[in-house]
Parts: structure tokens; sequence; C-alpha cells
């Protein structure tokens, strides 16, 4: 009589020789329920992505403020001013120095002159993009800041956008709970 | 099993989804990437010619004096001014340079200390005043030149009080809530 080793060895062998018997089956991979995830992920981001009226993208070592507003932001004109430089439309238009004030060749009674060319120009696009669409421009400016940013350089870009008919200002602050 | 062998003996075509897949990879990273991480918040601000006091106008009139609310952030603490008088300045003066109104939580901590300032004693000043002039929203906000924009957000939220839930009321289109003290800033340069 055979031991249970001895009877388990057979059926394995015999396991062993059927499936060396047997034709490979190509695997196919299923995939359709990871796409399934995958969709719904895309759909989600797409959607988030959509709602933004505005995309703000602080420049590198900027940090904006933080504060306990909550009002959402409306689109408008993203002025980015970080430590070292004030920027408009992607363009680097000042530099500030390591106090953190404006170049003073720059400056002409509060205005800072490149920046409020670039601005003016920005101001008659829209308000000819606003025209050809029949609607009523908005001169909205969003003023994205730096943690450091001082006070008098703030006024100066305020001052400066108020003369390129910019009429609606907005500090861009990062939503701090409680 | 049986069943798609059959199928495929049949001619029936799988759709490739992996190009699909390759696509959609690639889009979850460039969204995430193009998404905000931090949620970005709004503070309207005006400057002294667009002030936005009309509204109440008629209601003001009914008031003796206006209030006038104006908050100046020195280096050496907050001065505010209600109708003309810097509040704690010495009686018969309108202003008081040498001591502020509500000096430093952290006297000597320098300016990029943003806990410096005594925001808890602005938002009490805040309500005290806003409890006398119930219909006021509006606030002049001054700073010398050093001063940095974040002691100026966070002098904005005491002054708009900590409870405000200004966004509740923008989407159910509801007035401003009672909690919001002093919601208007008027960003003001010359206290330089």
């Amino acid at each position: 009589m055979a031991t249970s080793e001895e009877l388990f060895a057979a059926k394995k062998a015999a396991k062993k020789a059927a499936r060396r018997d047997k034709a490979e089956e190509p695997a196919i991979l299923n995939i359709t329920s990871l796409m399934d995830v995958v969709s719904i992920i895309v759909v989600y981001l797409l959607k988030s992505y959509g709602t933004d009226p505005v995309v703000i993208a602080p420049t590198s070592g900027q940090k904006v403020p933080m504060s306990q507003a909550d009002a959402p932001l409306q689109d408008g004109v993203p002025i980015y001013i970080s430590k070292r430089d004030i920027t408009f439309a992607e363009k680097k238009i000042v530099q500030l120095n390591e106090t953190g004030d404006i170049d003073p060749g720059a400056l002409k009674n509060h205005s800072i002159l490149p920046l409020y060319d670039l601005m003016a120009e920005e101001a008659d696009k829209g308000k000819q993009m606003a025209e050809a669409k029949g609607e009523e421009w908005v001169g909205r400016v969003i003023l994205v800041g730096d943690v450091t940013l001082k006070f008098s350089t703030l006024v100066d870009v305020m001052y400066t956008a108020g003369q390129a008919e910019y009429t609606e200002y907005v500090f861009c602050v990062i939503q701090q709970d409680g | 099993m049986a069943r798609r062998k059959k199928k495929l003996q049949e001619g029936e075509v799988e759709a490739d989804l992996i190009p699909v897949m390759n696509v959609m990879l690639l889009l979850i990273p460039a969204l995430l990437l193009a998404m905000e991480v931090a949620r970005f918040a709004a503070i309207s601000v005006s400057p002294p010619k667009y002030a936005a006091a009309a509204e109440n106008k008629e209601e003001k009139k009914q008031e003796e004096k206006p209030l006038n609310l104006k908050i100046f952030i020195m280096e050496d603490g907050y001065r505010v001014s209600a109708s003309g008088q810097q509040l704690g300045a010495d009686a018969g003066k309108e202003a008081d340079s040498s001591r502020p109104t509500i000096p430093l939580a952290k006297a000597g901590a320098p300016l990029d200390d943003y806990d410096r300032y005594d925001y808890a004693a602005l938002e009490a000043k805040a309500q005290e005043l806003k409890n006398l002039f119930r219909t006021e929203t509006v606030v002049t906000i001054s700073a010398e030149n050093s001063i940095p924009m974040q002691a100026l957000t966070r002098t904005m939220d005491a002054l708009r009080g900590s409870k405000c839930e200004m966004l509740k009321a923008m989407q159910s289109g509801e007035a401003v809530p009672e909690e919001c003290l002093f919601w208007q800033p008027i960003i003001d340069a010359g206290a330089g």
C-alpha cells in the first residue's frame, strides 16, 4: 500500500504531465476595470481644472500670504510680485533690490513705467475683445504678492494699475482654515 | 473562457486599449500639475478714490458723525482713528505719534515675525466700533513703507472679523452676515 507522500508525488507528476501536454494559452490582460478607474480620475481632474476662472501660478520662491478670507477669485489679470521681481503677462518687468524696493530708474512719481506700458497695452486688448463680444470690460487686477512684499511697493503697483485704467483690485491669498 | 475562445475563433476583434491607457496615464500627471494644490481666495480692496461707501449714504446721514475708521499699521503697533480722532490719544489731540492705540503683542520682534501685532485686540476694537456704527463696513488702511504684505492681510482679516463667512452669503445671494465687521478695505498710501 502506498504512503500518503507517494500518493501526493504521483498526483503531482500526473498534473505535471497533463500541463506539459496542454498547449500554452495566450494570456489576455483584462484592463477594463483599470480603464474605468483612470477614466473617472481624468474626468474629475478635467472638471477641477475647468472650474478655475483664473489659474494662479506663483513664481518660484514666492510665498503667497495666508488669510482667513473665503471669497473666491474672479477673473482678472494677475500681477506677480515676488521678492526679486514683478511679473506681468509672463514677462519679468521690473527687478526689486535686496531691500524689496523697486529699481528707482523704473519709477516716476510712484508709477512703474515698464509695468504701466504693458498694462496699458493689455487693457487696450481687453477692451477690444470685450467690445467684440458686446460685453463691458472689467479692469480687474489680481495682485499675487509675496509675504514679505513691502507696503510701499504694493502701493506703487496699485497706483500704476490705476493709471492703466484698472479699477478693481484683488489680493490673492491662500485660504487658511480657522 | 470557452465563450471568449469561441468569439475569437469567430473573428471578433478586441479593442486595443493600451494606447488609450498611455494617453490617460500621461493626462493624469499633467492635470495634477495644472491643478491648484492650495485653495486661493480673494480680498477685494479699493484705492481711495473708488471708496465704496456710497450704498450706506442715507443711513449715515442719520448718524451724528461718520465713523471714518482708519487703521495705520506702524512698526510699533496700530494707530486706530475714528471720526478724525486717534483712539487712545490725549484729550484735545487728533493724533499721538508717540504712542500706538494698540501696541505690539510681541514687542521687539522683527518685521518678518507676523505674530508681532495684536490682531485679537484689533478685532476686539473693531467689534466695539461696529456695535456703535452698525451700518459701517468701510475701513481705510495705511501702513509704513516697510510693513510686509502678510501683516497687512492679517490686519484685514482681524478687521473683517474671524467669524465672517463671505462665501456662504455670496453663493446664496444673501446679505453679508452680521459677523462681518469692516469688510471693505481701502488701501491708502501716506502713513509712510
